[in-house]
C-alpha cells in the first residue's frame, strides 16, 4: 500500500495507525474514532468523514479491526470498532517502526551543520 | 475452523452486496447523528448543528463510493502483491521451481494428450447436421450367444428402408476403389458406392450440381459420379464447367453431376469420389448377399430403443417370410457415434484413468515439495503472520504461489503434449477413428487450463491451510523445527504415490507381457522377406476369365525375374488385410436344409501361393500350374475347416459347392489338400476355417501380389509396382507394403495403448521417485544436528546410510503392498486388454515390485550418502 498517499492532510499510513492507536484503549463507533483523535492532537489536523471511513474498511479487509453491531445509549444501531488479535500486533509493530523512523527523522532534522 | 469462516465471510461479502451497503448506510446515519448530538451538547441549535455535520461530512455518495473502491483496490493491491512476492519466490529456489514445473508438467501433459485423443475420438461430434440423429443399422449374427454385427443385403435394406416408421431417411453403401484413367498413369480413387438418400440423409449438399436419384440406384443409369472437392482441384482445377464432363473410372466413362464442399468427409476419411451402387435386376433375389453398410437419420423425436422395436417387427416379419435366407439374422440399430468407437470407448476410457492417477501423483509430489517448503519457510510465515498478516491472507499467498506454478507448467505441459499428439499421429494405429485428427485446439486449451487450476488447488491447498493454521506465537518459538503433524503428512503422499504408481507400473506390466506374447505369436506363415501388392485390373481390357488368367500368369513371371525375388503368387483376399470373404457351401452327398448350411472363408490363390507364405501342407497337394481354366475344379482346405467340417473323415475327394459368388465363376471342385492355418484376421484373432480357390479358375480380375525376396521388401518396392505398372497403364497398382507392417498393424491398437500406458507409468515410476528422493533428502537436512550427534557417538557411515535408507524403504515398502492391492483390484479394468495373461500374474507383479523397490533404493541412496557425511562438529554448531 503506497504509504505516502494524502487523505484530508494526514498521511494514510498515519492514519491508519492512529485508528489502531485509538482502537487499542476501547472499542468505539466511527464518529467516536474521529473524535477521539482530535482530541489527543489537540485539533493539530482534522479527520473527517471522508477519509476515516475507506480507512475502516482497508482495516478490516486486512483484518485488523472488525466491527459489531451494538446499540448506542441513545437506542441507535451503531458499528463498534474493535481491534483484533492481528490488529494488535500490528499496532505494537508500527509503533515501534514510527518511534525509530520518527527518532531518526528527528535527529536529521535537528543535525547541527557540524554534524552534517 | 477459523479459515473456514473467513472464507466464508468473504462469500458473504461477495454475495451480500445488498446487506452490506444498507450497513455503510446505517453506518453513515449514525455518524451524522453523533455528530449532530455532539454539536448540540456543544450548545448549537438542533438545526444548525445538522447543518454544519452535512457541511463536515460532505457529499454522502462520494464517500460511499470511496469506501466501496477501497475494498476492490485492497483486493486487487493484494493480490498483485502476493503475485510479486511469488514471482520473487519461485525465482529464488530455481531448483525447487524447475523440479515442480516439470514435474507438474509432465502430468498435465500427459492428461492433455490423453484428453486430446478423447476428444478427437470420443467427444467431437461427427461432421454432419444433427449427427445424433444418425443411426448405423446393422444384420446380428448370433455367434456362441454374443451378437455380433454385419453387413445387410440389399433386399433387407430396401425392406427396412420400405417400411419403418422411425427414420426420415436410409442409405446403403459400401466403400470401394477405381482406377482413374485417362489421364496418364492410372490413379487410385477411394470412392463411396452408395444408394439414393446418401446426401439427404447426412444432411450435406453438394456445393455444385445434384446428387443421386432412385432412378441411378440400378445399374446402367449409375454412370453418374461426384466428385470430392480435393478430386475436383486435382483433376480439373476447381472449373466449374467439370459437371457434365465425363472421367474414365475402371475404363468405363462417369459423367460427373456434382462436387462436394471441401470440408465434406464421409465415411470420416477422405473420400474421392461417389458413385451410385447400380444394383442389377436380380438384386431382390440376393437376400443372403450381405456387403452393405446402412445408415440411417431418426425422425425427430424418436428415440434409439423406438427405432430398435421398429426394426426388429419388420425383421421377424421377413424371417417368416424368408426363413432360409432371413431365418437367423436379426437386427440392430446404434448411434453411429457409438458404434464408430465400440471397443475403443472403454479402452480410452481406462487410459484417461490412469493418465488422471499420474496428474494425482505429480500434485501429491508438489503438495510434498511445498510443504517440505512451508516448513523451512516457517519463520518467513511466523514473521508474516507476526506482522498482522491475516490467516485468509496466507492462504491466499500459498495460493497464489501454487497457481502461478500451475499456469507455469500448464504452459510447458501444451509443448509436451503437442510433442506427443505429434508421434500420435505418426505412430497410432489407423483404425481409431479420427485419431488422425487429434490436435490442440480450444476445448483441449480449456482442459489444461482446468486441469491446472484444479491442480494448483489441490496441491496448494493443504500446505496452505496447514502453515495458516498454525499460531503466530507458536511459529516464532519453535523456529524451524519440524512439526511432526507435518512429516506424517507427508509421509502419507509418498506412500499413496508409490502405491499409484505400483498399480500403473503393474497394469503397463501385464499389457507388455500380453503384448510380448502376442508378438511371438505366428500369423501362421513366415511374414519376414515378403512384399505384398495389390492390383485391379480393368474389365474393359480383360473381357474374359482367360485374359484374366493370362494376365496374372504374366505379372507373377515378370516378377520373377527381379534381382533377389525367390518366389511370387497372388491371392484374395490377402490375409490380415482386413478384407475378408465368408460364404455358404454345401457338401457333395450330404442333404442340410439351406438355412442350416455350413459357411466358411473363401481365399482365391495362384498355385505358388502355399510356398510363397511359407504355409504348410498337411495332406494331399497344393495347387498345380495345370488346375487353370478348362481343367477339373479343385480346392484346398485349412486344417481347422478340416477337423470343424470332415470330423473322423477324410477331407480330400469330397465335392464342395460354394454356389455362384458376387458373379465370378462358380467356386466348386473335389479338396485336393490339407494346409496350415492362418490367423486371417490378425495374430491376436481365432484362426477362421479357410477354403482355397484357384484365382486363375475363378477369373478374379483384382488380387494382392505376395512377393518372396531374400533382400528388404520394402526396397523390392518401388521396381515391383514399376515393373506392374509398365505391364498395362491402366491397371491399378496399390502402395507396396511389406508384410511385417501388417502382421504389426493387427496389433496396432493393443500397440497402442500399451505404449501410452507404459509411458503413463513411466512418469508414475519417475515423478515417484522424485518424490521419495525429496521426502528423504528433505528430513535428512532436517535431522541433520542428530546424524551429527550419532556420528560424533560412533556411528558409522554404513550405520547412517541403513538407518536413513530403512526409513526410506518403509515408507516405499508400504506403498508396494497397497499398490499391489489396488493392483488386485485391476481386474475388471483390464481383463479386455489382456490376452493369456492373468490379471494377477505373478511373475510381472513381482518384476515389477522389484522395479520400484529398485528406483526407490537408488531414490533414497543419494541422500543417505549425504546423511553419512555429515561433519559432525559443523552439524553440531548449526544453530
Amino acid at each position: 500500500m503506497p504509504l505516502a498517499q494524502q487523505t484530508g492532510g494526514v498521511v494514510q499510513g498515519t492514519l491508519d495507525m492512529l485508528i489502531l492507536k485509538t482502537l487499542a484503549l476501547e472499542p468505539m463507533h466511527g464518529y467516536g474514532v474521529g473524535l477521539r483523535i482530535e482530541q489527543i492532537n489537540k485539533g493539530v489536523f482534522q479527520v473527517n468523514a471522508g477519509s476515516l471511513f475507506p480507512a475502516f474498511r482497508r482495516l478490516e479487509l486486512q483484518e485488523w479491526i472488525k466491527g459489531e453491531w451494538q446499540a448506542t445509549e441513545n437506542n441507535r444501531r451503531a458499528k463498534y470498532y474493535q481491534l483484533t488479535d492481528a490488529g494488535r500486533t500490528k499496532r505494537k509493530s508500527e509503533a515501534r517502526e514510527w518511534h525509530t523512523q520518527s527518532a531518526a527523522i528527528a535527529r536529521i532534522l535537528e543535525a547541527t551543520s557540524g554534524e552534517l | 475452523m477459523r479459515v473456514v469462516r473467513i472464507i466464508g465471510g468473504g462469500l458473504r461479502a461477495l454475495f451480500g452486496k445488498q446487506r452490506v451497503e444498507r450497513d455503510l448506510d446505517e453506518e453513515l446515519r449514525d455518524y451524522v447523528e453523533s455528530a449532530v448530538e455532539h454539536k448540540m451538547r456543544a450548545g448549537m441549535g438542533r438545526e444548525e448543528a445538522a447543518r454544519e455535520a452535512r457541511m463536515e461530512m460532505g457529499s454522502m455518495e462520494a464517500l460511499k463510493e470511496e469506501v466501496r473502491e477501497v475494498g476492490w483496490e485492497t483486493r486487487i493491491e493484494s493480490f498483485l502483491q502476493d503475485l510479486r512476492y511469488g514471482l520473487r519466490m519461485l525465482s529464488k529456489n530455481p531448483s525447487f521451481t524447475g523440479v515442480a514445473v516439470l514435474a507438474l508438467a509432465l502430468g498435465i501433459g500427459a492428461n492433455t494428450a490423453m484428453f486430446s485423443v478423447i476428444e478427437a475420438v470420443l467427444l467431437r461430434p461427427l461432421p454432419y447436421r444433427y449427427a445424433d440423429e444418425i443411426v448405423r443399422v446393422t444384420s446380428t449374427w448370433n455367434r456362441n450367444g454374443t451378437l455380433t454385427s454385419y453387413t445387410s443385403s440389399p433386399p433387407d435394406f430396401f425392406d427396412w428402408r420400405d417400411q419403418n416408421r422411425s427414420f426420415s431417411s436410409m442409405f446403403a453403401y459400401r466403400t470401394g476403389e477405381f482406377a482413374l484413367t485417362g489421364q496418364g498413369e492410372a490413379k487410385r480413387v477411394r470412392a463411396v458406392v452408395a444408394t439414393a438418400g446418401m446426401f439427404s440423409t447426412l444432411q450435406a449438399e453438394p456445393l455444385r450440381g445434384r446428387e443421386f436419384t432412385a432412378e441411378e440406384n440400378l445399374k446402367g443409369a449409375n454412370h453418374v459420379a461426384i466428385l470430392s472437392y480435393g478430386l475436383w482441384q486435382a483433376a480439373f482445377g476447381g472449373a466449374a464447367e467439370a459437371i457434365g464432363k465425363t472421367i474414365q473410372l475402371d475404363s468405363e466413362p462417369y459423367t460427373i453431376i456434382g462436387v462436394m464442399p471441401a470440408d465434406f468427409r464421409f465415411p470420416l476419411s477422405d473420400s474421392d469420389a461417389y458413385v451410385p451402387i447400380g444394383f442389377d435386376s436380380q438384386v431382390m433375389t440376393q437376400r443372403g448377399a450381405h456387403y452393405l453398410a446402412v445408415l440411417g437419420r431418426l425422425k425427430r423425436g424418436v428415440t434409439l430403443t423406438q427405432a430398435n422395436d421398429d426394426l426388429f417387427a419388420i425383421m421377424t416379419e421377413l424371417q417368416k417370410l424368408y426363413p432360409d435366407k432371413d431365418g437367423k439374422w436379426g437386427v440392430r440399430a446404434q448411434l453411429w457415434s457409438t458404434a464408430l468407437v465400440g471397443e475403443i470407448r472403454p479402452a480410452l476410457l481406462v487410459l484417461l484413468g490412469a493418465v488422471g492417477l499420474v496428474a494425482l501423483i505429480a500434485c501429491a509430489n508438489i503438495s510434498n515439495l511445498l510443504l517440505a517448503r512451508a516448513t523451512v519457510r516457517h519463520r518467513e510465515l511466523a514473521m508474516r503472520r507476526a506482522l498482522g498478516a491475516g490467516r485468509l491472507r496466507l492462504v491466499r499467498q500459498m495460493l497464489t504461489e501454487g497457481l502461478q506454478l500451475a499456469i507455469l507448467a500448464g504452459g510447458a505441459s501444451l509443448l509436451l503434449a503437442h510433442w506427443a499428439l505429434v508421434s500420435i499421429v505418426r505412430f497410432g494405429p489407423t483404425d481409431i477413428p479420427r485419431l488422425a485428427s487429434v490436435g490442440l485446439n480450444g476445448e483441449v486449451l480449456a482442459f489444461t487450463m482446468s486441469a491446472s487450476i484444479a491442480c494448483a488447488v489441490l496441491f496448494g491447498l493443504i500446505p496452505a491451510l496447514r502453515s495458516s493454521a498454525l499460531d503466530a506465537a507458536g511459529l516464532v518459538r519453535t523456529s524451524i523445527s519440524p512439526s511432526g503433524e507435518s512429516g506424517r503428512l507427508r509421509s502419507a503422499l509418498l506412500v499413496g504415490e508409490v502405491a499409484l504408481s505400483m498399480m500403473l507400473l503393474a497394469g503397463a506390466g501385464l499389457l507388455v507381457r500380453s503384448f510380448m506374447g502376442l508378438r511371438s505369436l505366428s500369423p501362421g506363415f513366415d511374414p519376414g522377406g515378403l512384399l505384398t501388392l495389390s492390383i485391379s485390373v480393368p474389365d474393359a481390357h480383360y473381357k474374359n476369365s482367360l485374359a484374366v488368367q493370362n494376365y496374372w500368369e504374366e505379372v507373377v513371371a515378370q516378377l520373377r525375374g527381379l534381382p533377389g525375388v525367390t518366389s511370387v503368387a497372388a491371392v484374395t483376399p490377402l490375409p490380415l488385410s482386413g478384407d475378408d470373404w465368408s460364404s455358404s457351401f454345401r457338401v457333395e452327398g450330404r442333404s442340410v436344409p439351406e438355412k442350416d448350411e455350413p459357411s466358411a472363408e473363401l481365399r482365391w490363390a495362384t498355385p505358388n501361393y502355399f510356398r510363397t507364405m511359407t504355409i504348410p501342407l498337411r495332406k494331399g497337394r497344393v495347387f498345380e500350374d495345370s488346375d487353370r481354366l478348362g481343367a477339373a475344379h479343385v480346392l484346398l482346405i485349412s486344417e481347422t475347416a478340416a477337423r470343424m467340417f470332415f470330423p473322423g473323415s477324410d477331407a480330400i475327394g469330397q465335392q464342395v459347392n460354394f454356389g455362384a459368388n458376387g458373379g465370378y465363376e462358380k467356386n466348386e471342385g473335389e479338396i485336393v489338400g490339407i494346409v496350415g492355418d492362418v490367423h486371417d484376421f490378425g495374430v491376436d484373432a481365432p484362426v477362421a476355417p479357410t477354403f482355397y480357390v484357384p484365382l486363375g479358375q475363378a477369373g478374379m480380375d483384382g488380387a494382392t501380389l505376395v512377393i518372396r525376396t531374400e533382400g528388404l521388401p520394402a526396397a523390392l518396392g518401388q521396381p515391383a509396382r514399376k515393373l506392374v505398372q509398365g505391364l498395362d497403364r491402366d491397371v491399378l497398382v496399390g502402395e507396396p507394403v511389406p508384410m511385417e507392417r501388417l502382421v504389426s498393424g493387427s496389433l496396432g491398437q493393443r500397440r497402442f495403448y500399451m505404449m501410452l500406458l507404459g509411458g503413463f507409468a513411466g512418469l508414475a515410476l519417475v515423478l515417484a521417485a522424485v518424490g521419495l528422493y525429496g521426502v528423504i533428502s528433505y528430513s535428512v537436512a532436517q535431522r541433520r544436528q542428530e546424524m551429527g550427534i550419532r556420528v560424533a557417538l560412533g556411528a558409522s557411515g554404513g550405520q547412517v546410510v541403513s538407518m536413513v535408507m530403512g526409513q526410506a524403504l518403509r515408507l516405499a515398502g508400504l506403498g508396494l503392498a497397497m499398490g499391489l492391492l489396488l493392483a488386485m483390484m485391476l481386474k475388471s479394468v483390464l481383463k479386455g486388454f489382456l490376452v493369456g495373461v492373468s490379471t494377477t500374474d505373478p511373475a510381472t507383479l513381482a518384476v515389477t515390485a522389484l522395479v520400484l523397490l529398485i528406483v526407490a533404493v537408488l531414490a533414497s541412496y543419494v541422500p543417505a550418502r549425504r546423511a553419512a557425511q555429515v561433519d559432525p562438529m559443523a552439524a553440531l554448531r548449526f544453530e
